[in-house]
């Protein structure tokens, strides 16, 4: 259903059953004014005089409608009309010279129609009121009084007032009020006052259509168009965003003002900044997967070629009988094994450009990891007759770290001391802790070196992808990349010195693990 | 033969290449070609698990983690991830050491032989005899080749600092730091000093050893 259309429909649901609410208020309201106006003019009629003409002639007293507006009801008394009234010129005839003394035709009988009447509550008119008086038990003298139900008389004798209201059959509304008088015994005890709305009163049933249907017709156009603006703003929006689901997100909705409208228009702008950032964050995962495995494959592929040359001519010299070179199986084993430090620094790579939340800190014995990267090294460095050496300290050295990073960079550290280092060199991991809670890891080695200006600018340089690693086959680009990035990740510090022994020496410094961790 | 190693390895080729290092290290490998869930008994009787993470049967975590309900013996994972999670994992669930593939042979068979000498080097031992050197540690006596060798207080600490750790070498740092009187003496030339006087007494044995960049160690050492 459309926005508009129900809108309609919920403001007809709510106003047609408030204003029958409304109705019903405005006519109890009115009938209880109306019984404290007919009740306070009974008594003052009684009282001034009424009682004493009452009481003087009960079978013929009662007071009639009155015949011209000029006079209230009240003020005239008479002899019923009929056949069944007495006859005129009675000696009970009331002096105030009722309203004619021949008979009168039988539809005068009843309230005049709409012509007369005194001003009763709110201004309208009141109906004529007939009085009728009863006695004590009830029991009228006056041949035309209407019989009494026991709800009026209950009501008269309990609250010295009883209430009945009927509807007749021609639509008039009949209204009794049996009201106890101030005196007690006689005939005029109690006086039964009688008012008959007719069928085609405004006071019967609802009030005409033109009163509360323009007011409910005016207030649903306003709202129809009130609501014009609004719908037109929810197309709008509609239609932007999806113009922006089209576009990938790229395309922002506007957003106007400050009522709920704005407010979704400003939900949808976060969802889709939310949308976007995870798009970008898939895709930058995704790019570095792909470059992980176009690095991992042309990286490999270089070294798997030398190695394949070597086994080639390996299998040639024993399918000739010759002796195996050593030469040639070192070199085998050498790029076996720099292949695998490629893959492991690649992945190392991929998890340190993927971010922090790839990095798992845990417990790290420096010990343990010092003696694996040497053991790892040694059947590379054998051959090279490079030994390797280690010093740490006697009990273990925890310290809160990536440990797959850690031992990577301590490893990249000691394979370069390796590859390039001289026949019958050395490469030593010296691992010694200070009284200020600190560890600092050296690896030292008696190889060429590096100059002064090339080493600072291997710690600046950043990682320049493929490019770098091609011109430098060795891998030390990436190698050392590495070490930097994951000591910078750890906080901790990297040196870079040329050793006592004229190589270079990496120091590594940080914190040991306190019992915080 | 050797210790009794069990390999649960299902992949043929690296399975067999390592049963042929074990063996030909001295030890006596037992190998399983698939993983399974272990109970109390099931366990032959093996003084070290090297174990493979991705196997047929139970997954190798799961392995270890039921072997731990019941044995102490030493586990060595070897696993082609190299991932920290894994490894930590790994190691909470009682792994003593973890190894990621590729590897060399010959540090697969150093780190079994670390693994299996560890619980001996725990227990401080009252004396040290590294080949012809004889170490009371607590009488303060030395001798060589069964002759007692009269040291100062320092060469006998430093000395001593060598044989609790044998064959382990010891930063000159920490020897200066320990042994040295810092306040009188506390530079590594004065240690070298001290080292130097120390081989003579002990000479002709050569059992102190320099480690290049490190330190010195003590070594069973050979005639001169």
């Amino acid at each position: 259903m459309k926005l508009r259309l129900r809108l309609a429909l919920t403001a007809v649901a709510v106003t047609v059953p408030a204003v029958f609410a409304l109705v019903q208020v405005e006519h109890s309201v009115r009938r209880r004014t109306t019984d404290e106006v007919i009740i306070a003019s009974t008594m003052s009629q009684m009282q001034a005089g009424g009682r004493e003409r009452c009481e003087a002639a009960p079978e013929t007293w009662m007071v009639r409608p009155p015949r011209s507006p000029q006079q209230p009801p009240w003020e005239r008394e008479g002899m019923p009309d009929g056949s069944g009234g007495p006859p005129p010129g009675d000696s009970n005839e009331p002096r105030g010279g009722g309203p004619g003394k021949g008979p009168r035709g039988p539809g005068d009988e009843g309230p005049p129609r709409g012509r007369t009447g005194g001003r009763g509550p709110m201004g309208r008119r009141l109906p004529p009121v007939n009085l009728y008086p009863f006695d004590g038990q009830f029991v009228s003298r006056n041949a035309q009084a209407p019989t009494l139900d026991d709800a009026l008389r209950d009501g008269a004798r309990d609250d010295g007032v009883g209430v009945r209201r009927y509807a007749k059959d021609d639509g008039a509304l009949v209204q009794d009020l049996l009201l106890r008088m101030p005196w007690e015994g006689g005939p005029c005890e109690y006086v039964l006052a009688r008012r008959v709305e007719p069928a085609d009163s405004p006071e019967v049933g609802l009030p005409p259509l033109y009163i509360w249907g323009v007011p409910t017709l005016i207030l649903l156009s306003a709202m129809v168009v009130a609501l014009g603006p609004v719908v037109q703003r929810l197309r709008r929006l509609t239609e932007e965003v999806r113009a922006s689901s089209g576009s990938r997100y790229a395309q922002p909705v506007s957003v106007n003002g400050h009522d709920e409208i704005a407010e979704l228009a400003r939900a949808f702008q976060q969802a889709r900044a939310e949308i976007q950032a995870q798009m970008a964050h898939q895709e930058a995962r995704e790019q570095t997967l792909r470059d992980f495995l176009a690095n991992t494959t042309h990286d490999v592929m270089t070294p798997l070629t030398v190695l394949q040359g070597h086994l080639a001519a390996m299998q040639q010299r024993m399918r000739s009988g010759e002796p195996l070179e050593s030469g040639l199986m070192h070199s085998a084993m050498s790029e076996a094994h720099y292949m695998a430090s490629l893959v492991h620094n690649l992945g190392a790579a991929a998890r340190l450009e993927a971010g922090a939340p790839q990095v798992q800190h845990a417990p790290v014995d420096l010990n343990a990891l010092v003696s694996r990267v040497l053991g790892r090294h040694q059947p590379i460095a054998r051959p090279q007759r490079i030994a390797l050496e280690r010093g740490v300290p006697a009990t273990s050295t925890w310290v809160m770290g990536d440990e797959t990073l850690l031992e990577q960079a301590v490893s990249n550290v000691v394979l370069n001391g390796i590859r390039y280092g001289r026949e019958d060199g050395h490469v030593a991991v010296v691992l010694e802790t200070t009284r200020q809670q600190t560890f600092h890891l050296r690896v030292i080695d008696d190889g060429p070196g590096i100059p002064e200006e090339e080493r600072s600018r291997l710690l600046e340089r950043r990682f320049r992808g493929n490019e770098a690693r091609t011109r430098e086959p060795q891998g030390q680009g990436l190698g050392l990349h590495i070490v930097h990035n994951v000591v910078e990740l750890h906080g901790w510090r990297l040196t870079l010195a040329p050793s006592e022994y004229g190589g270079l020496e990496v120091g590594f410094t940080g914190p040991l693990m306190s019992a915080d961790d | 033969m050797g210790e009794r190693i069990l390999l649960v390895e299902d992949d043929d080729p690296l399975g067999s290449q390592i049963v042929g290092h074990l063996r030909g290290a001295g030890f006596e490998p037992l190998w399983w070609r698939e993983g399974r869930l272990l109970v109390p008994g099931d366990l032959p009787d093996v003084s070290l698990v090297v174990l493979d993470l991705m196997l047929p049967g139970a997954y190798g975590l799961d392995m270890l983690k039921a072997l731990r309900t019941f044995s102490e013996v030493p586990v060595l994972i070897l696993s082609a991830r190299n991932d920290t999670l894994d490894k930590v994992r790994a190691l909470k669930l009682g792994a003593d050491d973890y190894m990621t593939k590729p590897f060399w042979p010959e540090e697969l068979v150093e780190r079994v032989r670390a693994r299996l000498r560890r619980p001996t080097l725990q227990k401080e031992q009252a004396v040290v005899e590294v080949g012809p050197l004889r170490i009371d540690l607590q009488a303060h006596a030395v001798q060589v080749q069964g002759r007692a060798v009269e040291l100062t207080r320092v060469e006998f600490e430093l000395l001593a600092a060598l044989a609790r750790r044998p064959q382990e070498a010891v930063t000159r740092q920490w020897l200066v730091e320990h042994v040295l009187d810092p306040e009188r003496e506390g530079t590594e030339r004065t240690l070298d000093v001290h080292v130097s006087r120390l081989r003579r007494k002990l000479g002709p044995v050569k059992c102190v050893e320099t480690v290049w960049g490190v330190g010195y160690r003590l070594v069973p050492g050979e005639e001169a």
